[in-house]
C-alpha cells in the first residue's frame, strides 16, 4: 500500500517560493506569474498506516510551519511535479526513511519525494513550458507523474552475462568510426583501431566491459592523454619564451632526461630539478599519489611530533556544467578523498570558480546551456552543501569572472588535510592481500564520468550526458571522515586509493605494484545491487562505486553484508588481523607506468 | 575608484562567501572577512592543523593567484605571475618564505591538432616552470583539464597556482587597517624589460616584508591583485570602516597598476624605499587632491554588484525588538556532585561538530563520551539506541552537538535527532536525568534546532509540540550563513551562564541555514519574564537588533538563545565551542562565553 502526503510551507515561511517566485519574473521574465506555491510530495511503502500518521506529523512535516494534507488544493493554478531521475540519490526520500525506521526500530520503508509546483495567473502554454524547462534540469530530475503509483518497488534485470562484441575484429576504418559513435565513446578511431589490433592478436572479440574499461582508462581525464602527448617540434615568434624553452631543455640536459618532450615534463621538471639541488627536502615521497605530501612538525601540547601535511586541488568543470549542484558538490567530495585515503584528517577548503558574468539576462544564455545565473548560484548551493555537511572550514571563496567560462564553468576546490606521520605507513601490496572496497551507495547513475568529461561538449550536451553526473552523500564521507581519524583503522592500511572518476576499473590497477597483475583480482562475493543494469556498470563507475565520487570504495546494505573483498592484489588487512598479517615487504617488481596514474591528477615524484 | 569598486572580478564575494561554513574544526585562525564589520577579504586561507584532542599554535596557510587577462595577452607572463601572487599572499599574512610548495590547476581549450592551441598550455608551463626555478620552489602536483572548449568558445588560458606553507598562528598579520593616521606605503620589487619581478629583488623583498610584520612595524599587510593597491586600499579599509587619504602626489597609474609580487603595508614609522600612498583617517570617505568619495556609497557599490546573484544585505523586514534583561540572585548547585561529569555527546549521520564539542567538554573538566548511532541496519539501531540508554543513566549531561543530521532532511532540520529521541526507551532516559538526576542538557545549532522540536526548551520535557510552540525556521535570506555574530547575554539564570554577567557581549561563530527563531509575541514576554532567554544578536552598541548585519538569519526579537523553565536545558545557534587560543586574529573580540566550565562547576 502507498500513502501519499502532500506539505507545504505556511505563507509566513515560504520564502523559497517566494524566490523562486521572483527569480522567474525578474530573471526569467514571466511577468504574468502571479503566484507560485511549491509542495512537496511524499509517497511511502512498507509502512502501517498509524505509523504514517505519525510520520507525517514528525518527520515529513513539522506543525509549526508547515501544513500537510493529503488532498491539496490546487484549483485554478497549472500543476507539475518534479522527481529525480531513478538512480539519482534523494537525500529527501533517503532521510525519511532513516527517520521513520529511527522511530519504528524496524525495516527501513521505500519513500519516494517529489516536488509540486503550482503557478497562477493569466499564463501562455509558452510561459509554462519556460518555467518548466528552467525549474526541471533533465540531467537530474523529470516530470512526475500527478497519479499515485500502485507501488514504488522497482525490478530491475540482473545481468547475466556480457556481451561480446561479435564482428569487431572485421570492422573497417569508417566500420570503427561508427563503432566509436555507437557506444559514445571518448577515444578517437586511432585508439579504437590499436584495441582492435590487440584484440586480432588475442584472436578473439572484445566484450563490451572490457572496451568501456580501456575507454575509461584511456580517456584524458584518466590518462592525461593531452599532457604525455609527446611534442616533436615547435616554434616560437617570441624571444622570451624561447629563452625559457632553451632553459627546459638545459635543465632537461643536466637532469639526464631522454624521456620524450611532453607537457607533464614542463610541468614537472622544476621539482626534479629542484630536488636535485638538494631543495624541498620536506616533500614526502612515496608510491601511493592521494594528495601532495610534505612533511611537518606540530608542537602538540608543547611538544614536537612529526606529521605530514596534505593538500590537493580538484576541478569538476564538466560535471558542474551540466549540473551545477551534484557537480559542484562531488567536486569537493573528490576533493576531499585524495587527502582522505591518505589517512589524513581533511580540515579545510578553498574554492576558486571561473564564471561568465552571471548578472547578464537569462536571454543571452548560449542555446544548450544553463544560464550562468542559474550555474553559479547551484554549484555554489551545492558544494557549500556538501562542505558544510562533512563539516570543513571553507576559508577563502573566490569567483573569476571572464566571458570564455560561458563556454565551459571552472569549479575547483582545494582541501588541505595533516596527519600524525606514525599513522601512516606505505607498504607495498603483494599476493594475498585483500582489498576492501569502501563506502555509501546511492544511484545508479554516473557511468562514465571520466569519458564524459574528456570530450569536448555540443548543444545535446545536457539531454544525452544524463548518466555521467551524480549526487553526494556527504554524511556517508563523513563517516569515512570518521574511520581514518582512528589511528587504530589508519594503521591497518597499507596502500589505500580513492575512486576517481575511472571507477574500479582504475583505481584497483593503480593499488597494485604491478600494473598487470591488477587485472586477475577477483570478485570473491559477486553480489551487486539490483539497480545495476550490465557488468559494465561494475567496472567503469566512476567513484564511490555503487554511484558517487564521494568514497573510496563501496559497500552495499542489500545483503546485509558490509563489503565487499575480492582476492588478488592488496589494500588492506581487514578486521581480522590474525589472517590478514600483513608480510614483510617484497622486491620491488616493476615501477608504475604513467598510465596507471591516479586521475587525472599529475605529481611530481617517483614515476621514471 | 567606483569604477574599481564594481568591476567584477574586484568586488565583494561576501554574499557568495557566507554561505560556506568557515569555522568548523575550531581551527579558523583568520575570517574569510576581517575587521569589526567583517569586510576586508583575506588574501590566505589560516587553519590551526586539527588535532583531535591536544592544542597547537601551528598552522597551514594555502593561497591562490591567477590573473584571466593577463594570462590570455600573455600565458607565460599569466603563469609566472599566479606563481608570485599566490606565494606574495603568503608572505603578506605572516608566512616566512620558507617551504612553500606549490600546486597547480590547468584548464585550457581542446587543442586539437592546431599548434597554437598546443602554445597556450605550453607557454604557461614555461611560465610556470620559470617562476619554480627563480624562486625555488615547486609544483608538487597539479591537476590538467584540456576540455575547456564549446563549440566554438573557449575558456581563457588558465594556470591558478596555489600556494601552500606552515606557520606558527602567533605570527599571521591580518590585512584590515587597524587605525586612523597610519601611513600606507608600497613596496616594490625591480621589475625586468618583459615585466616579471626580478628574481633576487623579489626573494629580499618576502624577507624585508616578513621582518617588517614580525617586528610588529606592519600593523596590516597585503598584496595588490586585480585593482592594484587603489582596490587593496579600498579593500583593507573597509573591514575597520576607516577612510583614506591619498597623497596627491602618488600617479594615479601607480594606484591602478597591476604587477605582481608588491606589497602594500600599513605602517606608523617611515619605511626607507617605499612609496607613500597616503593615510589612514577616522572619517570614514576616500580623498584624493579635491576629490572626496563617501565611504559608505563607495562600499554599497562595492557590495551590490552581485548582491541580486549573492544576496547578503536583505532588506530588514522591521519588527518589534527589545533587549532583554534577568539578572539570577543565586546559582543552585546539582545534588549530585561529580569531579569530572560525563558529557554525553550521541553523532547522528550527519553531524559534524562532535569533535570540537567534545574538545571543549574536556578543556572545560568535563569527560567527553563520544557515542556513534549506527544505522546501517535495524538491528544496529537497536544495538544503538541501547547503548545510548545505557550510557544515559551514567551520564551527568547530554550535549547534541550541531551538524546536519540526515542532510536537514525531509525539509527541516533536526528531524533525525528528533525521531531518535522520540524512542520511548531514550525518552525515559531524558525524563530521568532530568527530572531525578539534576542533569543538563545543551544543543548547539543542529542540537538546538533538536531540543525546540522535542519542547525541552522552552518547555523542559519531550513533548508533541504544535503549533503554538517555538520553533526554528529558515534564515530570512534563505540561505546558509556563516560569519561572526555579536551575542549579548540577555540573563544568566541558566547554571550553563552562571559565570556570565547580563550585558556581557560574547562573539561567537554562527553556521546555519535554519536558525531563525519564532514564537508568538505572548510567549516570548513570557520567557523573558521567567528569564528563559538566555542571548540575543546585538550591533556594534550592544543593542539587540533584526539588522541582517547582526541579526544573521531574521530571530524574533533577536534570540540566539533561550532554556528551559530552570535553565537546565539551554539551547543556542551560535558554535559556542569553537573557541581556541589565537582564532578569530581579524575579527577582534571575546569569544569564551565559558558555558563549558559552568556546566562542570555546577556539578562540583
Amino acid at each position: 500500500m502507498v500513502y501519499r502526503i502532500f506539505v507545504e510551507k505556511k505563507p509566513a515561511f515560504d520564502q523559497e517560493a517566494e524566490a523562486l517566485r521572483r527569480e522567474l519574473t525578474d530573471f526569467l521574465g514571466v511577468a504574468s506569474l502571479t503566484g507560485l506555491r511549491v509542495l512537496n510530495r511524499y509517497d511511502a511503502e512498507g509502512i502501517s498506516k498509524d505509523l504514517f500518521d505519525q510520520a507525517v506529523r514528525t518527520v515529513f512535516s513539522e506543525p509549526q510551519v508547515d501544513t500537510a494534507t493529503e488532498t491539496p488544493d490546487l484549483k485554478g493554478g497549472a500543476v507539475f511535479a518534479v522527481e529525480y531521475l531513478p538512480g539519482q540519490f534523494d537525500q529527501r526520500a533517503d532521510s525519511a526513511a532513516q527517520c521513520i525506521q529511527l522511530i519504528s526500530q524496524g525495516e527501513r520503508p521505500l519513500i519516494r519525494s517529489a516536488r509540486v509546483y503550482v503557478l497562477y495567473g493569466d499564463l501562455t502554454e509558452n510561459e509554462i513550458a519556460e518555467i518548466r524547462r528552467y525549474v526541471v534540469n533533465p540531467v537530474e530530475a523529470r516530470e512526475a507523474s500527478l497519479q499515485k503509483p500502485e507501488t514504488l518497488r522497482v525490478e530491475y534485470a540482473v545481468p547475466t552475462e556480457v556481451k561480446t562484441l561479435t564482428g569487431f575484429r572485421e570492422l573497417d576504418r569508417e566500420g570503427l568510426t561508427a563503432f566509436v559513435r555507437g557506444y559514445g565513446l571518448a577515444m578517437d578511431t586511432d585508439d579504437i583501431a590499436f584495441c582492435q589490433q590487440y584484440f586480432a592478436d588475442e584472436g578473439r572479440d572484445p566484450t563490451i566491459t572490457e572496451i568501456r574499461m580501456i575507454d575509461t582508462y584511456w580517456s584524458d581525464h584518466c590518462r592525461h592523454t593531452t599532457f604525455l602527448t609527446e611534442i616533436d617540434g615547435v616554434t616560437f615568434d617570441d624571444e622570451l619564451l624561447q629563452k625559457a624553452y632553451e632553459s627546459y631543455l638545459d635543465v632537461r640536459r643536466e637532469l639526464h632526461r631522454t624521456k620524450p618532450v611532453c607537457l607533464m615534463d614542463m610541468a614537472t621538471i622544476a621539482v626534479r630539478y629542484l630536488k636535485a639541488h638538494g631543495k624541498l627536502d620536506k616533500l614526502d615521497e612515496s608510491e601511493e599519489i592521494n594528495a601532495c605530501t610534505v612533511k611537518m612538525e606540530v608542537e602538540a601540547d608543547g611538544k614536537k611530533e612529526p606529521w605530514l601535511l596534505l593538500f590537493k586541488n580538484e576541478t569538476h568543470n564538466h560535471p558542474t556544467e551540466i549540473e551545477p549542484f551534484g557537480g559542484a558538490a562531488t567536486c569537493i567530495g573528490g576533493a576531499i578523498r585524495d587527502p582522505l585515503s591518505g589517512r589524513s584528517y581533511v580540515y579545510g577548503a578553498m574554492r576558486v570558480t571561473g564564471a561568465a558574468d552571471p548578472t547578464r539576462p537569462v536571454s543571452e544564455t548560449i542555446p544548450g546551456k544553463l544560464p550562468q545565473r542559474k550555474l553559479v548560484t547551484t554549484a555554489a548551493a551545492g558544494y557549500s552543501s556538501y562542505g558544510n555537511q562533512i563539516g570543513l572550514a571553507t576559508g577563502i571563496v573566490d569567483e573569476i569572472y571572464h566571458p570564455g567560462y560561458a563556454a565551459k564553468r571552472m569549479e575547483i576546490g582545494a582541501v588541505i588535510a595533516a596527519a600524525p606521520a606514525e599513522n601512516v605507513r606505505r607498504e607495498r601490496p603483494e599476493p594475498g592481500d585483500v582489498v576492501i572496497l569502501l563506502g555509501g551507495s546511492t544511484g545508479r547513475d554516473g557511468i562514465g564520468g571520466a569519458t564524459g568529461s574528456s570530450k569536448a561538449h555540443t548543444a545535446h550536451s545536457v539531454e544525452t550526458c544524463g548518466a555521467e553526473v551524480q549526487k553526494g552523500n556527504a554524511p556517508e564521507e563523513r563517516k569515512l571522515q570518521r574511520l581514518f581519524r582512528n589511528p587504530a583503522a589508519c594503521r591497518m592500511i597499507k596502500r589505500c586509493n580513492d575512486f576517481g572518476a575511472g571507477g574500479v576499473s582504475v583505481a584497483i590497477g593503480e593499488l597494485s605494484a604491478n600494473p598487470r597483475s591488477a587485472w586477475r583480482w577477483r570478485w570473491r562475493r559477486r553480489t551487486c545491487p539490483p539497480s545495476w543494469p550490465s557488468p559494465r556498470r561494475r567496472t567503469c563507475r566512476p567513484a564511490p562505486w555503487p554511484g558517487s565520487r564521494r568514497s573510496l570504495g563501496w559497500s552495499w546494505r542489500g545483503t546485509g553484508r558490509r563489503s565487499w573483498t575480492s582476492a588478488g592484489r592488496s589494500w588492506i588487512p581487514t578486521a581480522r588481523p590474525s589472517i590478514y598479517a600483513s608480510r614483510p615487504a617484497a622486491p620491488p617488481i616493476r615501477k608504475r607506468p604513467w598510465s596507471a596514474g591516479s586521475g587525472r591528477t599529475w605529481s611530481a615524484w617517483p614515476r621514471t | 575608484m567606483e569604477r574599481l569598486a564594481e568591476d567584477l572580478n574586484v568586488c565583494s564575494r561576501r554574499g557568495l562567501s557566507e554561505r560556506f561554513d568557515s569555522t568548523i574544526g575550531a581551527g579558523t585562525v583568520l575570517m574569510p572577512f576581517g575587521g569589526k564589520h567583517q569586510m576586508t577579504p583575506i588574501q590566505a586561507m589560516v587553519q590551526k592543523i586539527s588535532l583531535e584532542q591536544k592544542h597547537t599554535d601551528d598552522c597551514s596557510l594555502m593561497a591562490w593567484g591567477y590573473d584571466p587577462v593577463l594570462t590570455t595577452e600573455s600565458p607565460y607572463h599569466g603563469a609566472y605571475s599566479a606563481v608570485v601572487e599566490s606565494v606574495s599572499k603568503l608572505v603578506a599574512t605572516g608566512a616566512s618564505f620558507e617551504d612553500v610548495y606549490l600546486t597547480f590547476q590547468e584548464y585550457f581549450p581542446k587543442p586539437g591538432r592546431d599548434p597554437r592551441r598546443w602554445g597556450l598550455p605550453f607557454a604557461a608551463l614555461l611560465g610556470a616552470f620559470r617562476a619554480q626555478m627563480d624562486l625555488g620552489i615547486g609544483a608538487i602536483g597539479g591537476k590538467d583539464s584540456m576540455s575547456g572548449t564549446f563549440e566554438n568558445l573557449d575558456v581563457p588560458p588558465t594556470l591558478v597556482s596555489f600556494a601552500v606553507t606552515t606557520e606558527k598562528a602567533r605570527r599571521i598579520l591580518s590585512n584590515e587597517f587597524k587605525g586612523a593616521d597610519h601611513r600606507a606605503v608600497l613596496l616594490s620589487p625591480e621589475y625586468d624589460e618583459n615585466g616579471l619581478p626580478e628574481k633576487g629583488s623579489l626573494l629580499a623583498l618576502y624577507d624585508r616584508v616578513s621582518d617588517l610584520i614580525h617586528s610588529g612595524k606592519a600593523l596590516a599587510a597585503y598584496t595588490p591583485e586585480r585593482g592594484g593597491a587603489a582596490a587593496a586600499v579600498m579593500k583593507m579599509a573597509f573591514g575597520n570602516g576607516l577612510g583614506f587619504r591619498f597623497a596627491p602626489e602618488v600617479p594615479l597609474e601607480a594606484l591602478l597598476a597591476d604587477k605582481p609580487g608588491r606589497f602594500l603595508l600599513e605602517v606608523t614609522e617611515p619605511v626607507e624605499g617605499a612609496l607613500t600612498l597616503g593615510e589612514t583617517t577616522e572619517a570614514f570617505a576616500f580623498v584624493r587632491g579635491d576629490e572626496a568619495l563617501d565611504g559608505p556609497a563607495l562600499q554599497s557599490v562595492y557590495e551590490d554588484r552581485l548582491e541580486g546573484v549573492y544576496p547578503c544585505n536583505i532588506p530588514t523586514v522591521p519588527g518589534p525588538v527589545e533587549t532583554f534583561r534577568f539578572s539570577a540572585h543565586e546559582h543552585p548547585r546539582a545534588r549530585f556532585q561529580a569531579a569530572r561529569p560525563r558529557v554525553l555527546i550521541p553523532v547522528f549521520p550527519g553531524t559534524n561538530c562532535e569533535y570540537d564539542s567534545a574538545k571543549a567538554v574536556r578543556d572545560a573538566g568535563g569527560e567527553p563520551v563520544v557515542l556513534v548511532l549506527n544505522n546501517l541496519t535495524p538491528a544496529g539501531i537497536v544495538a544503538s539506541t541501547d547503548r545510548f540508554a545505557k550510557a544515559l543513566q551514567n551520564a551527568q549531561m547530554v550535549f547534541i552537538p550541531g551538524g546536519f543530521s540526515g542532510g536537514d532532511e525531509p525539509d527541516g532540520s533536526g528531524k533525525f535527532i528528533t525521531a531518535f529521541f522520540r524512542n520511548e526507551r531514550i525518552k525515559d532516559g531524558i525524563t530521568d536525568l532530568l527530572d531525578h538526576r539534576d542533569g543538563l542538557m545543551c544543543g548547539i545549532c543542529n542540537g538546538f534546532q533538536a531540543l525546540i522540536k522535542l519542547g525541552l526548551v522552552p518547555y523542559g520535557r519531550i513533548m508533541e509540540t504544535d503549533e503554538s510552540c517555538p520553533t526554528l525556521t529558515y534564515n530570512l535570506i534563505h540561505r546558509h550563513q556563516s560569519r561572526i555574530v555579536r551575542t549579548r547575554i540577555a540573563s544568566n539564570k541558566s547554571p550553563w551562564l552562571s559565570l556570565m554577567d547580563v550585558g556581557d557581549v560574547v562573539n561567537v561563530p554562527i553556521s546555519h541555514g535554519e536558525g531563525r527563531f519564532v514564537a508568538d509575541e505572548a510567549l516570548i514576554r513570557q520567557l523573558a519574564e521567567n528569564g528563559q532567554i538566555a542571548t540575543q544578536y546585538v550591533d556594534l552598541e550592544g543593542r539587540a537588533t533584526v539588522d541582517v548585519r547582526f541579526n544573521p538569519n531574521g530571530s524574533l526579537y533577536a534570540i540566539e538563545g533561550i532554556t528551559s523553565p530552570d535553565g537546565r536545558v539551554f539551547g543556542k545557534m551560535g558554535h559556542s565551542e569553537r573557541i581556541g587560543h589565537g582564532l578569530y586574529q581579524n575579527v577582534p573580540g571575546n569569544y569564551d562565553n565559558r558555558m563549558f566550565e559552568a556546566a562542570v562547576r555546577y556539578f562540583r
